[in-house]
């Protein structure tokens, strides 16, 4: 009998995580209007493109440009008219985190989601094709990231999967990518080096963060001697490995490496040896909480930003939120996109994305800019090529070279290592935590190297 | 000589830390063999809890007694739906409060979102003692820590509550039959446990990020020290605190962060190795001393 009890309040318990997980599931995948079409294409799906395609005719004007640099290549005349019976639908796959560690990236990336279908829809689909979009999560888990390419590939039988979530997860779906010829467009920020016949990569790289920023920090502040702490893996580590050269090249030296273990709670020694280093100039490369933790508990230690300036490569929204602040004033930040960007088509965009997801929405960053420029450049390459058969869509990508497509987040090209030339801003958070744009570097080209063939 | 002192406030306040985090699994692990896997999670609602008066306005040191309070609550929620089904058997428990830990995570998404949240340190900046700045926080830490298992200690060591949970955890019937309401002691336990680990979640979270996933990183930490401790007496907490602080701060120190996780990883598996063959050595002593057949460990 109490065997039994036991094996009952043991389904009870899974019976409840099935609930929960499922809800999460779903509320990520309710996202996009026509998920619920699911694998059954043509008629009915198109009929939902539709009736999104109308009812955000009016807001979508912050892509006005993005329609004229896909216009510029003069396509479009080989579609069929569109009175002809329906088109099947060009499918685009979203793998993203939606839980798990990195779940906390995935609200704004679902949020994006729905402005790429609408708003490929609204200007006419691609080459006269209704846009579907299918999301899947990852988990923050390279299984469960596998799981969901397959599902993706398989089952929604997508075009194209625009990719934002860990290393690790694209290390896992690469292959599957590559066996299924499937065009995998990685948009996430990380620590370069990746090359593949299927894949772009979109997100920004440690040279393009780093060796304008670096450089400039110095001058800024006049400081030269750097204390590098990150969490170890391979992203830190990259990023440290190239800081080393520019801030070498720069006149400056590094006077400190460390690397703690994710999830580390408690900083104390690591806070002593950087007072105890000399240093001017502190680079962290530390993520979610081991960042909150790092940055409260060294004000504590007499190291704090008024004490040794910082130059971070991925505090954002969330992180500089629950530090507040008093801990985050001064603090300079490198990356692609910021929602504070002070030009119209981002300040109509960034409008536009509270008014439709209320006040209080999960920020849009880096990582949902980044998803939401891999579809235009991905819509443009498809309207250059006429096609979405991979190889096809992958050298009009290619042929992009030189060919600008203006988003939201500025100036942004494909190059020839099948990365992006994208702008690279630096943001200082103010005094009341407000987060101010202090310098644009234009164009920065990355520090790679690809030839997949 | 400053830069020892330091390291060595270092080292005792991390002993803090991890003492308040791991008293409360060393009653529920510990003392009454649970398995504990949803340890983490009491700590962080406990940390939600204060962030929660915190952004109510409520005062941080009013937070650890709610925390404790509301802790005890869900503690004993759990030992009557979930816990007192499975006593004694591990494969069991081990399912059940993995699956309550997720159970707790997705909950506090849902009601808290995955944002992180913050609480500030009620007493900000470092004071000046035996010749170094040190954060006044974790002089605080140390302070509450060792007053904190004290107060475990004496109440499940000195007082009449301790003995009879002891007698529970060491013979339910004969408990029973003497007179003893074991499904009332064993609540009681299973929720002091729970309220410690809430009490510890509430003074943890001035040091980071309070979020759903805080949890999974304190957990190992406490079992560590827990099992390092040697189970079943709960002043092995300290033992236990103290030698993982000890070999940690070292470590980080002359090598690196990565290495003392493997470093602490390594000495409780040592500690595991000799304390076992130690133990089985003794207990059947005693068992020949008495003649009786061992019983059957708590744990497995």
């Amino acid at each position: 009998m109490p065997r039994l009890m036991a094996a009952c309040a043991t389904m009870l318990v899974l019976a409840l995580v099935a609930v929960a997980c499922g809800d999460d599931e779903q509320s990520s995948q309710t996202a996009p209007a026509t998920t619920a079409e699911a694998a059954n294409n043509t008629s009915d799906s198109s009929d939902t493109a539709d009736a999104s395609d109308g009812g955000t005719d009016g807001s979508a004007d912050g892509d006005a440009d993005d329609g004229e640099a896909a216009a510029t290549d003069d396509q479009p005349s080989s579609d069929p008219d569109p009175e002809s019976p329906p088109m099947e639908p060009v499918r685009i796959g979203i793998l993203f985190s939606n839980s798990g560690p990195a779940g906390i990236f995935g609200p704004p990336v679902a949020n994006i989601a729905q402005f790429i279908e609408e708003d490929l829809n609204a200007r006419g689909g691609l080459n006269g094709r209704p846009v579907e979009v299918y999301m899947a999560d990852d988990a923050t888990d390279p299984e469960i990231g596998r799981q969901a390419m397959e599902q993706l590939i398989d089952s929604d039988n997508v075009h194209v999967v625009l990719g934002t979530h860990s290393s690790a997860t694209r290390a896992a779906v690469k292959p599957l990518a590559e066996a299924a010829n499937v065009l995998y467009i990685y948009t996430a920020l990380y620590e370069g080096g990746e090359c593949s016949s299927v894949m772009f990569n979109t997100g920004e790289v440690p040279s393009q963060q780093l060796a304008p920023t670096i450089p400039w920090m110095m001058r800024e502040t006049g400081g030269t001697r750097w204390f590098l702490v990150g969490n170890d893996y391979v992203w830190p580590r990259r990023s440290f490995e190239l800081a080393r050269e520019y801030i070498e090249a720069a006149g400056g030296e590094v006077v400190g490496e460390e690397y703690v273990p994710l999830g580390t709670q408690d900083f104390s020694t690591i806070a002593q040896q950087i007072a105890n280093s000399d240093a001017d100039l502190l680079f962290p490369a530390l993520v979610g909480g081991d960042a909150i933790a790092f940055e409260t508990q060294a004000v504590d230690f007499g190291i704090g930003q008024s004490a040794i300036p910082r130059l971070a490569n991925i505090y954002e929204e969330n992180v500089l939120g629950a530090m507040g602040p008093a801990v985050t004033a001064g603090m300079r930040v490198t990356l692609g996109y910021f929602k504070e960007l002070d030009n119209d088509l981002n300040k109509a965009f960034v409008e536009r994305y509270y008014d439709r997801f209320g006040a209080d929405a999960a920020p849009h960053a880096t990582f949902s800019s980044h998803i939401y420029d891999a579809a235009l450049l991905y819509a443009a390459a498809v309207a250059a090529s006429g096609s979405t058969d991979t190889s096809v869509v992958a050298a009009a990508l290619e042929g992009l070279d030189g060919l600008s497509l203006t988003t939201p987040s500025g100036l942004i090209a494909i190059t020839d290592s099948r990365h992006l030339s994208q702008p690279i801003y630096v943001m200082e958070v103010q005094p009341d935590g407000s987060q101010l744009i202090v310098e644009t570097f234009e164009s920065v080209i990355p520090d790679e190297t690809c030839d997949p063939s | 000589m400053d830069a020892l002192t330091l390291e060595v406030l270092n080292g005792v306040s991390l002993f803090a830390v991890l003492a308040i985090v791991a008293a409360g699994l060393g009653v529920t692990f510990g003392l009454m063999g649970v398995i504990n896997l949803a340890h983490g999670e009491f700590l962080m609602v406990g940390a939600y809890v204060a962030w929660v008066a915190h952004d109510a306005g409520v005062s941080h040191w009013l937070a650890l007694p709610l925390a404790a309070v509301t802790l005890f609550v869900i503690g004993s929620v759990v030992e009557i739906a979930l816990i007192r089904r499975i006593y004694r058997q591990p494969e069991l428990t081990i399912l059940a409060t993995f699956g309550l830990s997720i159970v707790l995570r997705q909950l506090a998404e849902l009601v808290f979102s995955k944002d992180f949240r913050n609480v500030p340190n009620p007493v900000p900046g470092a004071t000046a003692a035996f010749g170094v700045l040190f954060p006044t926080y974790r002089y605080l830490l140390i302070v509450i820590a060792t007053l904190f298992v004290a107060v475990m200690l004496t109440a499940f060591t000195r007082s009449r509550f301790g003995l009879v949970v002891r007698a529970v955890v060491a013979n339910r019937d004969l408990a029973e039959s003497s007179g003893i309401r074991t499904s009332a002691i064993n609540i009681a336990a299973f929720g002091t446990g729970a309220a410690a680990a809430g009490v510890a979640g509430a003074l943890v979270a001035p040091l980071g990020a309070v979020e759903p996933q805080m949890g999974l990183a304190y957990l190992p930490g406490a079992f560590l020290v827990v099992i390092v401790g040697g189970f079943s007496r709960l002043r092995g907490v300290i033992v236990g605190a103290v030698a993982v602080a000890a070999l940690q701060t070292a470590v980080i120190h002359f090598y690196d962060a990565v290495l003392a996780q493997i470093a602490s990883l390594l000495l409780a598996v040592l500690v595991l190795q000799t304390s076992r063959s130690s133990r089985s050595r003794r207990s059947s002593w005693i068992a020949s001393m008495r003649g009786q057949r061992p019983q059957a460990g708590i744990l497995p």
